[in-house]
């Protein structure tokens, strides 16, 4: 899909691309035509230039000779005007053409021929008036048409005649060039339009397709969003429903539970009462018959009775004790919660009061600092204080005044809480498991059943957070408690 | 106590034990009305309402009720008797159950329980509850059922 549509894309750019070239290469091809057709209005206008001093230099020479003919016929001095000036006229106007037919070498050549002949026939001219001007005729033969003459004459006209047609012929040759490469650049320019025209409805269809797709796509994007936030939905609610599921099981389960435990508790104490009138009877029998009373009897009634009801006593008592704290766990876990500023300062400050009589009897020294208010659970957020600072005080180091620390600060949108002792601290390898239920790490020597850690992590749990512990085994330990700066409010999970 | 009629005590109690230790310790308070024992649902209801010596027929009574039984809810036979046109809606009612539960609570007093107690698991506490229960069951008075 995301490879199909960046080749799509891709062919895109350069299809605009070679549009744009297209146009380039229709607007170069306009201007070269139309250059190119200025340039063949300059060649005719130069032919014409041509042609017409080939003709002024024909009639130059048609005028010389008719005044030379008019000098030796009339022998009037202003025909031999016209002459002289005309023959200083005549080289001009040979070197005006071969100015203008400089880059055609034929030309030139003819040219140069034409201009030796002119020489030859002013010389040819010239005696003629020489000769008159001696008082002859000027005339070699019976007429004025010499052979000579009239053969140069010839020459030259058929010199200024092929340069007239050469100048022509190049003018059609130049005319046909000028209109196949006319043709040619409007081939160029009308192929280039068509190709543009194609392009450019190529990519109009291509943006629109692509255009089209992209709304799909983000048609696609909301639907499959919408399918994230309700799958996000769902999930939550069987979360809520898988956990309110557990909650009411260990409710039930440890009421369940409750039951036998009455009666097992109930009849023990029944036991224990019926040991007293048996005892009385023993006494009274060893008192009256001593014989009817045998060792085993007295140890059974003395002894073994009171020790086994004893044991079945302290084991009820703790298993009532356990199934209590799993009642309360759930419990907790069933309670709406209700967010709202809590004032970690007077909070830390009512745990610590409450806590003051062992910590005199302890001689700890307790040290607060600042905590910044969080928006939480204030019953859940003093539970978990109050069971830290109590672990603190509880298992401090006996060689060693107690210190203990809570301080608090704000880091990236949550609320750290630490409690620092000095105490017994906790090896590594139990950081963990403290925060199970019914697991506690190190001597057993302090009352209690590994509830209150567990019950700390359902609670910082519940209230979005986590508990941590730093620790090292008789080096005193730190319990970090981090907290969203604000639990959002949350419908009731009962069920 | 009514003075021509002796007051049977109905027990609704599933746990035969508890059952046991309740009896015996309303007896050591020197009670010594009848106590009749069911032991779930269905059969205690038969008798409070439809039996010819049952409460609803025949004479006062107080029930002591245990709100889970096996059949029903304990909460499901307090309803029952305390309907508006329950021929026991005034007999006295007290609960006697494990739960604690506040909700629970609340719901067995809105429907018309008379006493709700929670049976503690300590046993010298649960022995003294039921003693006390036992001298307050001695000196309440209960009504006639009513007869229309």
């Amino acid at each position: 899909m995301m490879t199909r549509q960046r080749r799509a894309n891709r062919v895109i750019f350069l299809a605009v691309a070679a549009g744009f070239v297209m146009l380039a290469v229709a607007a170069l091809a306009v201007v070269w035509t139309f250059m190119r057709s200025q340039d063949y209005a300059e060649l005719v206008s130069h032919t014409i230039e041509v042609e017409a001093s080939v003709a002024d230099l024909n009639r130059l020479v048609e005028r010389i000779e008719a005044s030379r003919r008019g000098y030796l016929l009339e022998g009037d001095s202003r025909f031999l005007e016209v002459f002289e000036k005309t023959a200083a006229d005549i080289p001009v106007q040979i070197d005006r053409i071969a100015g203008l037919t400089a880059d055609n070498p034929s030309q030139m050549e003819r040219l140069d021929h034409f201009r030796d002949l002119t020489r030859q026939y002013l010389e040819l001219l010239r005696n003629s008036i020489v000769d008159k001007q001696a008082g002859g005729t000027g005339v070699r033969g019976a007429s004025l048409l010499d052979e000579e003459d009239i053969t140069v004459v010839q020459e030259l006209r058929d010199i200024s005649d092929a340069m007239a047609l050469e100048e022509r012929r190049l003018l059609v040759a130049r005319e046909a060039e000028a209109n196949g490469s006319v043709y040619l650049s409007t081939a160029v320019a009308i192929a280039a339009a068509i190709l543009l025209i194609v392009v450019a409805a190529g990519t109009i269809w291509a943006t629109r397709r692509t255009l089209r797709a992209l709304t799909s796509i983000g048609v696609q994007l909301q639907e499959l969003n919408d399918d994230l936030e309700s799958a996000v939905v769902e999930r939550t609610s069987e979360l809520q429903r898988a956990n309110a599921e557990i909650q009411r099981f260990a409710y039930i389960v440890s009421h369940d539970l409750r039951s036998p435990l009455v009666n097992v508790m109930g009849f023990t104490a029944e036991l224990d009462a019926a040991i007293k009138p048996l005892n009385e009877l023993i006494d009274k029998a060893e008192e009256v018959a001593p014989e009817i009373v045998s060792e085993e009897t007295k140890f059974a009634v003395r002894e073994d009775l009171p020790e086994a009801i004893g044991f079945i006593r302290t084991s009820t008592e703790k298993m009532d004790r356990l199934i209590n704290a799993i009642l309360r766990l759930s419990r907790e876990g069933r309670r709406v919660l209700a967010p709202e500023a809590v004032d970690m300062n007077a909070l830390v400050e009512g745990i610590v009061d409450s806590l003051q009589h062992r910590i005199d009897e302890l001689g700890v020294t307790v040290e607060t600092e600042p905590v910044p208010t969080v928006v939480s659970d204030r019953l859940a957020v003093e539970q978990i204080v109050s069971n830290l600072v109590e672990n603190a005080i509880k298992y401090l180091k006996r060689d060693r005044p107690g210190r203990i620390t809570i301080r608090g600060k704000k880091a990236s949108g949550r609320v750290l809480v630490e409690v620092e002792d000095n105490g017994r601290g906790i090896d590594p390898k139990d950081h963990e498991r403290i925060f199970d239920l019914f697991r506690r790490s190190g001597s057993q020597d302090q009352p209690g059943e590994g509830i209150g850690l567990a019950h700390v992590r359902a609670l910082a749990y519940r209230l979005g957070g986590t508990i941590t512990c730093e620790s090292v085994l008789d080096q005193g330990a730190i319990f970090r408690l981090s907290l969203p700066m604000a639990l959002a409010p949350q419908q009731g999970v009962n069920t | 106590m009514s003075s021509h009629q002796t007051v049977n005590i109905v027990m609704i109690e599933d746990d035969e034990g508890h059952a046991r230790l309740i009896e015996k310790n309303i007896r050591r308070a020197g009670v010594n009305n009848p106590i009749r024992h069911f032991l779930e649902g269905t059969g205690a209801l038969q008798y409070l309402f439809d039996a010819p010596d049952g409460p609803a027929r025949n004479g006062p009574a107080l029930v002591l009720l245990d709100l889970n039984l096996p059949d029903m809810s304990g909460i499901d036979i307090l309803q029952r008797m305390k309907a508006k046109d329950s021929p026991l809606k005034r007999t006295p009612v007290v609960v006697l159950t494990t739960t604690d539960d506040k909700v629970e609570i609340e719901r067995c007093y809105d429907l018309g329980a008379n006493v709700y107690i929670t049976k503690p698991v300590n046993y010298e506490t649960f022995a003294q509850a039921i003693r006390q229960l036992g001298l307050f069951l001695s000196v309440i008075q209960v009504p006639d059922p009513d007869m229309d």
